[in-house]
């Protein structure tokens, strides 16, 4: 039974994969292109998970790792590729992602080690310095292209042939490898020193957990999928440059891990699924004037304050609660529509010009960081995980009763 | 393989002193913005990463009030009152930055503070994402736009020299004894240039003079340029120095707050224990409140004068990179510790021109970095700091 579930999962997980493939086959290139970053990017929040959420370990320079991987696999394509015979298509794909992660995985060792010493914030800025040193080498490294950028060949569609399967699937494989991986390290007893490590590192040492090993290991790991992640990046892009690699990936990728909840695996995926598709299709927006930017500042900041007076002085039963939240969002958007309208009227404002909403993007990603941090500090999903028993209790549904046990 | 040996020799000592008083320069402004990240630190155990985006509005307030006192743009002609609209543009700095640094400490950490701490901190990233993505929808970006040379008076202009060594008296010498013919040379060549019909299709005639006169000038250069390595002067921008007095004398006037008012002692107290000085009847909101106007406001005043003294162009991603180096001398001095703060900026001032005077200019950014991760695994505490050891 076990391992039919277990063969089930996986064959599920590969069917999902190609037919996000078959569908993005049919799409146009900028929503593949949205498919396969927003991929990258679950992998690359979910890995970051595993050192952040599930050990503990404050690091915030994620980027370096991704980059390292990069710069590793496009370095390899342009000086190996077509040398080696059998090595084309998906095989080569495999044999970079794999280069990669090993070298992502030293670049994670030499940032493991420090954090033997270090902790918390501390850590945490060792780590940015970290990324950013390694993006300054980088740019002055004339062999790998300094800050012109390196040109990476062959590119992704052409490993794949260009049509058919246009490659997709491969970045989906590598996001529920990162995923099963993380899931099942904690659903077993090799994962559980992982935890003890974030919850109190003295008391775990006491019990025999070997704190030191368990850090190294979670930046190793954690390392090597971000890198494997930088060699998909290098041969679906094509071309490199230090500037894709900067602070502000570093702290998207953070963001996302803390926003879908720091120690959820299903919290930091959906997060960055959602954190990375929500800013580019507000590309699509027409120019917002001026005056329904200001009625929506005026709501959320409305919004905000009134939700945070509920969460704290309300507390009766759970579905009114969430009624008055939803009541909230929606006067809230309602009043910024309103106020918007009345703004328009006034002259002075109207005649403003209309703000693309392209320049809004990270603006309004900003803004939904601080609100959700505001509202929800621990994240959308704390350190639970999505589950099935979970929606039924959301929907309403029953358990069915379990079996009772003869005695 | 490098030389190690050449690589030495090639650095120019005679120019080390120039080195170390423009790095004790940036210093004082990278002292100046560390401060406001060691208060807050200090107080509210809390990386304020929106200090730098505090620093970045700062130089926007002094480019707008300079425009307002009519240094825009399209304005010519010379300044009314320089020293006046100086004050005026350092004031309204110093006074925006400290209400911006309240009311993100109002709005965005206070309702965080039972909350665990990488909560502050992501908000404290987002904050500082909001100001600068948001600041470019409202503020002139394009093309970067910096605060008119005019704004200084000319007097502040001119760079006082401090003539450390004389140059060897032999080249001295020779530069004597080549300078007639060298004069000579160039007023032949120049009166040769107005006979001339063009410069690239020179007469034979003209041909002769032009070498004689490279000649000439190429000793007389070379030995100019030998005097100016042997001998060891120091040029500062007087604008500079009044930079540096000017943080001088802010920094005098925190230590006095600090130490030797009721205010300072609160805030001492808040930074040593936070809920002990609660209890003990200290208004901890009070005491936090004025850690940001104090820590913003200094930074609006070195934003202010970078601005204006150096002419750098201003974007919204203006205070990126010395909102991290100030964080780094922070670090690097013992973050929480306010002597610290002052002695980690000069040091990373210094550190950072003695980067580019060994040639590796393009390793300017990465070495503060380098020294940060250095500092923290052999001393965590930074130089002037203690570091705890945790009980359980």
């Amino acid at each position: 039974m076990f391992f039919l579930k277990r063969f089930g999962s996986i064959a599920i997980g590969l069917l999902v994969c190609l037919a996000i493939d078959a569908i993005a086959g049919g799409m146009d290139d900028f929503s593949r292109r949205l498919i396969i970053l927003a991929g990258l990017y679950v992998t690359l929040s979910v890995s970051l998970n595993l050192i952040n959420g599930i050990t503990g370990q404050f690091s915030m320079g994620h980027a370096a790792f991704y980059q390292v991987g990069a710069y590793a696999s496009g370095y390899f394509a342009v000086t190996f590729y077509g040398k080696i015979p059998w090595l084309t298509g998906p095989m080569w794909i495999i044999a970079m992602m794999g280069v990669s992660a090993i070298a992502a995985a030293i670049a994670g060792l030499i940032v493991g080690l420090p954090s033997l010493r270090l902790k918390g914030d501390y850590l945490g800025i060792v780590t940015l310095g970290f990324g950013e040193i390694i993006r300054i080498i980088v740019q002055n490294q004339e062999v790998i292209g300094g800050s012109y950028g390196m040109n990476v060949q062959p590119k992704f569609p052409v490993l794949f042939g260009g049509t058919g399967t246009s490659g997709v699937w491969m970045v989906w494989v590598l996001a529920f490898i990162c995923i099963a991986v993380c899931r099942n390290l904690l659903k077993t007893v090799h994962g559980l020193p992982f935890l003890a490590v974030r919850e109190d590192e003295v008391a775990s040492s006491a019990m025999g957990v070997n704190v030191t090993k368990m850090k190294v290991i979670a930046f190793l790991i954690g390392s090597s999928f971000a890198g494997a992640a930088g060699a998909l990046l290098a041969h679906y892009e094509g071309f490199l440059t230090p500037t894709m690699f900067t602070m502000d990936v570093s702290f998207i990728i953070l963001t996302m891990v803390v926003l879908g909840g720091t120690g959820s695996i299903t919290g930091s995926a959906l997060a960055a699924a959602v954190l990375f598709y929500l800013p580019e299709k507000l590309r699509d927006l027409p120019p917002v004037p001026v005056a329904y930017i200001a009625g929506g500042i005026v709501s959320v900041l409305l919004m905000v304050s009134v939700m945070k007076r509920i969460s704290i002085t309300y507390h009766g039963p759970k579905g009114k609660g969430a009624l008055l939240y939803f009541g909230t969002f929606f006067g809230a958007a309602a009043l910024s529509f309103v106020l918007g309208l009345i703004l328009s009227a006034v002259p002075s404002i109207a005649q403003m010009e209309a703000i693309e909403a392209n320049r809004l993007r990270m603006v309004i990603f900003a803004g939904t960081l601080i609100i959700l941090m505001l509202l929800r500090p621990q994240g959308v999903l704390g350190h639970h995980e999505f589950s099935w028993t979970w929606v039924r209790r959301v929907l309403g549904i029953k358990n069915r009763p379990s079996k009772a046990v003869s005695a | 393989m490098y030389d190690l040996t050449n690589t030495v020799a090639g650095l120019n000592f005679s120019a080390l002193p120039q080195t170390l008083t423009n790095g004790i320069l940036n210093g004082a402004i990278y002292a100046l913005i560390a401060l406001g990240y060691t208060m807050v630190y200090g107080v509210l155990r809390l990386i304020n990463f929106a200090h730098g985006e505090v620093f970045m509005l700062g130089a926007y307030v002094a480019l707008l009030t300079s425009y307002a006192l009519g240094y825009g743009p399209a304005a010519s002609g010379d300044p009314t009152n320089p020293l006046l609209s100086l004050a005026i543009m350092l004031l309204l700095s110093m006074t925006i930055c400290a209400i911006i640094g309240v009311l993100i400490e109002r709005f965005a950490y206070r309702p965080l503070r039972s909350q665990p701490r990488i909560a502050s901190l992501i908000t404290a990233i987002g904050v500082s994402l909001l100001l600068q993505y948001g600041g470019a929808l409202f503020l002139p970006v394009s093309p970067p736009p910096s605060i008119k040379e005019t704004v200084n008076p000319p007097e502040f202009r001119k760079p006082v020299t401090i003539v450390l060594t004389q140059p060897d008296e032999k080249i001295t010498q020779t530069i004597a004894d080549l300078k007639p013919a060298y004069e000579e040379a160039k007023q032949k060549w120049e009166a040769q240039k107005k006979i001339e019909k063009d410069e690239f299709e020179l007469t034979p005639e003209g041909e002769a003079i032009r070498s004689e006169f490279q000649e000439k000038e190429r000793a007389y250069s070379g030995a100019v340029r030998e005097a100016d390595t042997s001998s060891n002067k120091i040029i500062v921008p007087t604008g500079k120095l009044i930079m540096l007095s000017t943080s001088m004398f802010l920094m005098v006037i925190l230590w006095y707050l600090v130490t030797r008012t009721r205010a300072g002692r609160a805030m001492r107290a808040v930074s040593h224990d936070f809920d002990s000085a609660a209890l003990m009847g200290v208004d901890v909101n009070k005491i936090v409140t004025l850690t940001f106007v104090i820590g913003s406001s200094l930074a609006g005043a070195g934003a202010m004068m970078l601005a204006s003294f150096q002419g750098t162009p201003l974007t919204t991603f203006f205070g990126l990179q010395p909102g991290v180096k100030a964080f780094v001398a922070a670090v690097l001095g013992g973050i929480g510790n306010i002597p610290g703060a002052v002695l980690g900026g000069l040091l990373m001032g210094v550190a950072e021109d003695m980067v580019i005077w060994a040639g590796y200019s393009e390793y300017k950014d990465a070495v503060a970095l380098v020294i940060l991760i250095i500092v923290l695994l052999f001393r965590p505490g930074g130089i002037l700091g203690s570091s705890k050891v945790e009980k359980v």
